[in-house]
């Protein structure tokens, strides 16, 4: 059986003790820069590899692996806490997660957080060892056609992650695409908004609009609000999730798994697609869905299952084709070069020690997580006993220096500072901001997928229903538009009869 | 998401860099940058990486590497182009791509000529011709037989409007009388990976990350550019075999700095580049790269560049290729 | 207060006239921001296409929404409370001029003093130490833990 030997031999390696130690060093390392808004895990790679040439190959890229994983899993605390979302897939975790924190559950869904993690990177490294070859299959027959429509979908699935009016959240996927062309234009080299401003050429940072539309607008938002209705209740009810937590958290935990080990593994959806989407489908598939932004459980487990499951699927085109998935990825396969490792298909039969080393090392490497961070929950919750007069200064500096220390960047502060005034006029109208920041993630590949299957068909839109996987996510979309068009409707003629 | 881990990399490296740094440098007062402008992990960041430690001890000064990526490598070159006037900025990039850029890019922010200095080629590596398996194609006959009698359509990736490899099957195809339809990707690692799912058909790219795709079958290799074939492809013929015209298209990695630096220290850094190229370790890892090092003196440097806007420079104009 | 008060007879939702203007305004300065972009054909886009469709996007849910407003019951924006957003937008701005001029434990003291004028619950001298202790700590973790390249003295 392929599966067990390449288990052992992958367990054997990444048990070995410096292994264990690299990989401990390097969830470390991503715990606390993903705890940390703004400095994400590409920069603290891209910072780290000099420092690995002296390593083993296979300890090395355990070391960065580590990382990137445990970046992925430091940025929910941040978010359930105090709502400021340092990767984009923290955004979703800030929904619900920090709901809870409001409610006094600030302990339950930071476990959660961390469970579900644990439970899906397990999963994932299970798949990763028995699916990759498949998996890898289908990310070849994702191609702009493809792409573009499982883009189309999960744009739509946005609109989802508003509880108000699907015409707002449809609104705001539209700013976000907007925002998501200001920048050079890829096809063209055209430069599009930017204003002449330098700083605009390479598009907007996420990090600043987002922790300006959250954290600061969320800052101005309570602050307006009476004592009594604000934040983040001091009373903290409970640190570890009841049973009744875990029973409703489990089937989302599963779905999210398999949410993320699909969508992980396609290029360049990477962070954003597998919570985002793991979110709308927890909330379609729930019977009772009224509590979902307000503190569901399962709008932390699925998603933040679905983005570790992701984030370790992420690997597999690299280990399997040698082609990387995201930009994170396109830096690892630096890292095998300076290592005199020739990345490519090859890979796996040459050094199936590193492949296999490096999977078994996100199962042990999530289990540190999970030990390391339970213990942690504690000392989180007690930071919220923090009166709020202190509090808010304390989140205002954190995204100002978050954002700043990302790029170094004065620019990125002043967009926060828009984003924010913007995200406060969000508020006001009753518009909410997470379809506009996945209107931002998705825009530049939706137009460059969308441009390129037209280039490849000579410009025949019947190329979209006439690929059986592309015909399917469109239909899927369709189908999405008229759930969520009828409950208005419907609502709208209680309204009338009511009147 | 590419331009803050630079930054912090430049943080990291100063600090530890300092640590390290003496006071003897004489021609050297503060910090060496070397621009990539590139996200991390291509060829000439890479490149830079493997450089920078061992210019480091040279001059005894940190030298870091900074990676500006953006408009195929027009926003880094720019940075350099306007950086202070001392030498203490280079730009190790693509220098193919940037002798196109002047005739690319209408827009352009500098003049790559007037702005930017040569210090020295450091290497040059052919590009391979590959096809994606379903496309049915087994040499270069083949290709040219179906580009005739299915013009335009055939689909070339290339890793960036107005890049080498862009311009590369734009001035053989012309050559030829073919219609290819050239096709956009954000990069070399994304085109190839069209090609090995087929979105795209034919890829003009690195040899280095070409052959192992080769190797594997997962493409099927036609030819390669440079003047001779390469020892780990023999079979491959040349380009010029092939009976292709493309100059001497391929990955020229050089490295620049601002126009109107001292001219002694160009030098310096010319003298130690050679010595850094000539190290048993550097040599292996360009070889290992399919490469060659070419490195001469900067005025052969500049020689090469001028001579490259222009017969490349006539290749867009008669094409039609334009940024905006 | 959210869902503001009805009045008999009257009719207009000013949020959704607010948004909805809100996005005439976006379309109509996207629109004038990428006129001269070519915007070519379908099977050759030039980089104005999507703008061009995204816009006319936008501007058609802004007439929607302008549209409904006037036709759906009233429902009254919230009257913003300036000292809320002064203080932080102001505080934000602070780190923003101080930051790369003054350095980071200024800008950090700064940034936590002018945030506390955002509430009327904060004691002054308790913000300030407050502030104290976190331009120290920020200093630390930022410039000593992370070794980021920005200064933390004006000096």
């Amino acid at each position: 059986m392929d599966l067990f030997s390449n288990l052992a031999l992958g367990l054997s390696t990444a048990l070995q003790f410096n292994n264990l130690l690299f990989c401990l060093a390097g969830v470390i390392i991503g715990t606390a820069i993903g705890v940390l808004p703004g400095i994400g895990p590409i920069p603290t790679v891209a910072l780290l590899l000099p420092f690995t040439f002296g390593l083993e190959p296979t300890s090395a890229f355990i070391l960065l692996a580590g990382i990137f994983y445990g970046a992925q899993y430091g940025g929910s605390t941040t978010a359930i806490l105090v709502n400021v979302p340092g990767e984009t897939s923290a955004t979703v975790t800030c929904l619900d997660g920090y709901q809870m924190a409001r409610q006094g559950r600030a302990g339950p869904a930071l476990a959660i957080a961390a469970i579900s993690s644990f439970y899906a990177g397990t999963i994932a490294t299970i798949v990763m060892c028995l699916l990759s070859l498949p998996l890898s299959a289908l990310a070849l027959k994702f191609t702009a056609v493809e792409y573009f429509s499982l883009l189309v979908l999960g744009l739509l699935a946005a609109v989802v992650l508003a509880h108000g009016s699907v015409m707002k959240a449809l609104s705001m996927v539209l700013l976000g695409l907007l925002l998501g062309l200001v920048g050079i234009d890829v096809s063209s080299g055209a430069p599009r908004m930017t204003f002449g401003i330098a700083d605009l050429s390479d598009g907007l940072d996420f990090v600043p609009v987002a922790m300006g539309m959250f954290g600061l607008g969320e800052i101005m938002a309570n602050l307006e609000r009476s004592d009594e209705r604000r934040v983040v209740s001091q009373k903290i009810r409970d640190l570890i999730p009841s049973w009744t937590d875990l029973k409703a958290a489990f089937p989302a935990m599963t779905r999210g798994t398999a949410i993320g080990c699909i969508l992980g593994v396609l290029p360049g959806g990477g962070a954003a697609l597998p919570p985002f989407t793991a979110y709308a489908i927890e909330k379609k598939v729930a019977r009772d869905a009224s509590q979902f932004g307000k503190g569901d459980i399962r709008g932390v487990a699925g998603p933040e299952a679905a983005n570790n499951a992701g984030a370790q699927t992420s690997f597999i085109p690299l280990l399997t084709l040698g082609i990387p998935a995201n930009a994170l990825m396109a830096l690892m396969i630096g890292a095998l070069m300076m290592h005199g490792i020739q990345p490519g298909p090859q890979i796996m039969t040459e050094q199936p020690q590193l492949v296999w080393g490096v999977i078994a090392s996100m199962w042990t490497g999530n289990l540190m997580l999970l030990v390391i961070n339970l213990p942690l929950i504690g000392i989180w919750v007690s930071m919220l006993k923090v009166p709020y007069r202190l509090m808010f200064p304390a989140i205002a500096l954190l995204c100002c220096v978050g954002t700043y220390a990302i790029a170094n960047s004065v620019f990125n502060i002043w967009l926060m500072l828009g984003s924010a005034v913007i995200g406060y006029f969000f508020i006001k109208v009753g518009a909410e901001p997470a379809p506009l920041l996945l209107g931002l993630v998705l825009g530049p590949q939706l137009e460059e997928n969308f441009r390129r299957a037209m280039l490849l068909s000579d410009g025949d839109f019947a190329v979209f229903v006439q690929r059986p996987i592309s015909a399917v996510l469109l239909g899927v979309a369709a189908l999405l538009i008229l759930l969520l068009m009828s409950p208005t409707v419907f609502r709208k003629r209680k309204e009338a009869l009511a009147e | 998401m590419t331009r803050p881990m630079i930054r912090l990399a430049f943080a990291a490296a100063m600090a530890t860099a300092f640590l390290g740094a003496s006071a003897q440098a004489q021609n050297f007062s503060h910090a060496v940058r070397i621009v990539v402008p590139y996200a991390p992990g291509g060829t000439s960041d890479i490149l830079a990486r493997l450089i920078a430690p061992k210019l480091q001890a040279a001059v005894g000064q940190p030298v870091v590497v900074e990676n500006k990526p953006g408009a195929s490598g027009n926003l880094g070159a720019d940075a350099v182009a306007k950086a202070a006037k001392d030498g203490h900025t280079l730009l190790l990039l693509d220098v193919g791509t940037l002798a196109l850029a002047p005739s690319v890019f209408p827009g352009l922010t500098f003049n790559v000529e007037k702005d930017l200095a040569p210090v020295g080629m450091i290497m040059f590596a052919p590009y391979v011709l590959a096809v994606a398996p379903a496309a049915n194609i087994k040499s270069v006959k083949d290709l040219i037989d179906y580009s005739k009698a299915n013009p335009g359509k055939l689909a070339v990736a290339n890793s960036g409007i107005g890049g080498f490899n862009h311009v590369t099957p734009v001035r053989i195809s012309k050559a030829l009388g073919l219609q290819w339809k050239h096709v956009p990707y954000k990069g070399g690692a994304a085109a190839t990976r069209a090609v090995v799912a087929g979105e795209s058909m034919a890829i003009f790219n690195g040899a280095t990350a070409t052959l192992p795709f080769v190797t594997n079958g997962q493409l099927v290799g036609l030819a390669v550019s440079g003047p001779e074939r390469l020892k780990n492809a023999p079979n491959l013929p040349t380009f010029t075999e092939a009976g292709f015209d493309a100059g001497d298209a391929g990955t020229w990695q050089g490295l620049m700095t601002t126009a109107g630096s001292p001219p002694e220290l160009v030098a310096r850094l010319n003298a130690e580049m050679k010595k850094i190229l000539a190290e048993p370790d550097i040599a292996k890892k360009i070889a290992e790269q399919g490469g060659t090092v070419k490195l001469g003196p900067p005025e052969e440097f500049k020689k090469w560049f001028t001579d490259s806007i222009a017969t490349w420079g006539k290749v867009v104009k008669d094409s039609g290729i334009k940024g905006e | 207060m959210s869902d503001g008060e009805p009045q008999a007879g009257q009719r207009l939702n000013y949020q959704d006239l607010l948004f909805g203007l809100f996005m005439l305004a976006v379309a109509f300065g996207m629109t004038v921001a990428t006129w001269k972009l070519r915007i070519g054909t379908a099977a050759n886009m030039g980089p104005g296409y999507m703008p061009r469709a995204i816009a006319v996007g936008i501007a058609g849910f802004g007439i929607y929404f302008v549209v409904k407003s006037l036709l759906s019951q009233f429902k009254a924006v919230e009257p913003p409370q300036p000292r809320a957003v002064f203080g932080i937008v102001a505080s934000v701005a602070v780190f923003g001029v101080l930051a790369p001029t003054m350095g980071l434990f200024l800008a950090t003291l700064a940034t936590v003093v002018v945030a506390g004028f955002a509430s009327r619950e904060t004691r002054f001298v308790e913000n300030l130490l407050f502030g104290g202790a976190m331009a120290i700590g920020t200093v630390l973790l930022f410039i000593k833990g992370l070794s980021l390249p920005v200064p933390a003295w004006p000096w």
